[in-house]
């Protein structure tokens, strides 16, 4: 579904990805893991358009994305979640996750003042959001502004802003960074339980390795913006090279 | 000096009803999409400067009559031409005023537009703001030395408003401004549709965050533009109702002083709230009414200092307690602005 063949990023002398190929397979849960600094967020920002690579070239279904802008790279459906909570904070949680759907005719300005002609399309999507936030356990929240979520359910927010934009693949930057330990389990089984039910492929930036551990089908390690392992989880943690970078064994 | 209430009191609420729009239009780039723009004057003065080619050129040509240079040693005959078709043609006045609010709102908007592209696509809106605080200097400056608009720094009177047939001066006046009014009514109404729209969502998305609302598909520079475009066509209709009020078209009205005025309004009244844009231009109108009338009466007491420049004070002062006590404005943005909240119904708890 998506393929990095040799990408790179360089900032000056800085070769903050450097010559990374990795394949994410339909419907998997890829992890990519490494120590701070190692180029896991750039990497992601890459593959969203964020940040345009220096060489290299990105497929996402069959389609060469390497040049595309952000904006058309989501339109294919890759979809991308931030290390920090990035939600328009003075939003209700509600307009936060119907604000990606695409092709909405109330978002066209000479349609916009004309209420009786979006209001069909926006009554299902609200319905439709109502139901995303429900499953993110936002229920309660939909007309809770974004800012006043505790950081838990603005991760949880967040994912479901994702899943409204149709996502075929999501990248997660740390989806349970500063989220307590029942929750951060809750945020995976809900990644899985949309693995099984819609298909979705995701790739994972994760540090609570205990976690992602048990929900991933395989993954890659990063270290100075290289790949330096890939494989089930199980051999990954046996792996020598894994073990003295990242767990400075 | 005795004043006359009615009078007065008609003044007033066609001047409220002109800062309204300009209000607005401003909440509606700045208050809703986090555009700021530095140069509300320049596209208020784009109004003003069609009305006064209409009225000079487009005016007499609908009237069948030969057009006359407005500037030069001819100027006494133009002004002679204009007045008397807008006296005694009220089909004809009404038909080129209308023409007027068109044509500026196209053009205001147009050059919204164009002026606001190429800085929203750096990506740093503030750029865009001193671009057009500067542009707007620029314009009014060119716009005074070059006769053919509205002729350099004489300016161009008898801009008549469209109710001037009407013998009666006070049904006029109370006419136009009922016409002001229901159009501020309409632009209110416009606006408010507009942010309860999923356009209006859109609108907030990218002054919250223009990365993650491009990372979400949406092409914020396009959508900056046509905020920028609706928002000055906006302006310049207010600058057709605002010339057309005085009489008078000069550059020198459309000073940075203006658009100040323009932000000291929707701070006051509430960034992000149509209301609260409202409020703020009532409020500053009042203030700006009450300062002249006293400058004027003070004049005539004998006073020999000039009260009028007592309301550059006040609004500063105004700017600067709102900034630092409530920086909301009087009427703060609502939570729920969009009309999913009511869709969905009772599922979500409000807060």
């Amino acid at each position: 579904m998506l393929e990095l063949q040799n990408v790179s990023k360089h900032f000056g002398n800085l070769r903050a990805v450097d010559g990374v190929s990795l394949r994410v397979p339909q419907g998997q849960i890829i992890g990519l893991i490494g120590p701070n600094g190692s180029g896991k967020s750039t990497l992601l920002s890459l593959m969203a358009g964020t940040v345009q690579p220096s060489g290299g070239k990105i497929l996402f279904d069959g389609h060469d994305i390497t040049r595309q802008t952000a904006d058309q790279i989501f339109q294919r459906g890759l979809v991308r979640s931030f290390q920090d909570p990035s939600l328009f904070f003075r939003m209700t949680a509600l307009d936060n996750a119907l604000l990606p759907v695409n092709a909405q005719r109330g978002e066209r300005p000479t349609h916009a003042p004309w209420h009786h002609l979006w209001r069909q399309q926006e009554q299902t999507l609200a319905s439709r959001a109502g139901g995303v936030l429900d499953q993110v356990q936002l229920g309660k929240q939909t007309n809770t502004l974004a800012a006043n979520l505790s950081g838990g359910q603005m991760k949880l927010l967040e994912l479901g802003r994702s899943l409204m934009g149709a996502p075929k693949l999501l990248l997660l930057d740390e989806p349970t960074a500063g989220v307590a330990p029942a929750l951060a389990y809750t945020i995976f089984e809900q990644i899985e339980h949309l693995r099984a039910t819609q298909g979705i492929t995701f790739l994972i930036i994760e540090h609570r390795l205990e976690i992602l551990f048990d929900f991933v089908d395989s993954l890659y390690v990063m270290h100075l913006g290289k790949v330096i392992a890939q494989g089930k989880p199980d051999a990954i943690a046996a792996n020598a090279q894994v073990r003295e970078v990242y767990f400075g064994e | 000096m005795n004043i006359d209430l009615f009078a007065t009191t008609i003044a007033l609420l066609t001047f409220f009803g002109i800062s309204a729009i300009m209000a607005l239009s401003l909440n509606l780039e700045y208050g809703v999409a986090g555009i700021p723009n530095f140069g509300q004057a320049l596209f208020v003065s784009i109004g003003a400067y069609t009305a006064g080619w209409t009225y000079t050129r487009l005016l007499p040509l609908l009237a069948g009559e030969a057009v006359i240079d407005p500037c030069g040693s001819t100027l006494g005959q133009a002004l002679q031409l204009r007045s008397t078709i807008m006296k005694t043609m009220p089909t004809v006045g009404l038909t080129n005023f209308v023409i007027t609010l068109l044509i500026a709102a196209l053009i205001g908007g147009l050059v919204g537009y164009l002026a606001s592209y190429p800085a929203l696509r750096l990506k740093q809106e503030w750029y865009l703001g001193l671009v057009l605080l500067v542009g707007s200097e620029i314009v009014r400056i060119v716009v005074r030395g070059y006769e053919p608009i509205i002729c350099g720094n004489n300016g161009l009177s008898a801009i008549a408003q469209p109710f001037h047939w009407l013998r009666d001066s006070t049904l006029s006046s109370l006419l136009f401004a009922g016409l002001v009014l229901t159009v501020a009514g309409l632009v209110y109404l416009y606006c408010e549709r507009l942010v309860r729209s999923p356009y209006g969502r859109l609108l907030k998305a990218v002054r919250e965050n223009d990365a993650v609302a491009t990372s979400l598909g949406k092409d914020v520079a396009r959508i900056r533009g046509q905020i920028m475009f609706i928002g000055s066509a906006l302006a310049g209709v207010a600058g057709v109702f605002f010339v057309v009020n005085s009489g008078y078209a000069s550059a020198n009205d459309y000073v940075v002083a203006l658009t100040l005025d323009v932000w000291v309004m929707i701070v006051l009244g509430g960034l992000g709230n149509n209301r609260g844009a409202l409020l703020g231009a009532l409020l500053i109108t009042i203030l700006d009414r009450l300062t002249a009338i006293t400058a004027i009466r003070m004049n005539m007491l004998g006073f020999q200092w000039e009260f009028n420049y007592v309301r550059y004070i006040l609004f500063g002062v105004i700017l600067l307690l709102m900034l630092r006590y409530r920086p909301q404005g009087l009427l703060p943005e609502p939570t729920q602005t969009t009309r999913a909240h009511e869709m969905l119904g009772a599922e979500g708890v409000a807060k």
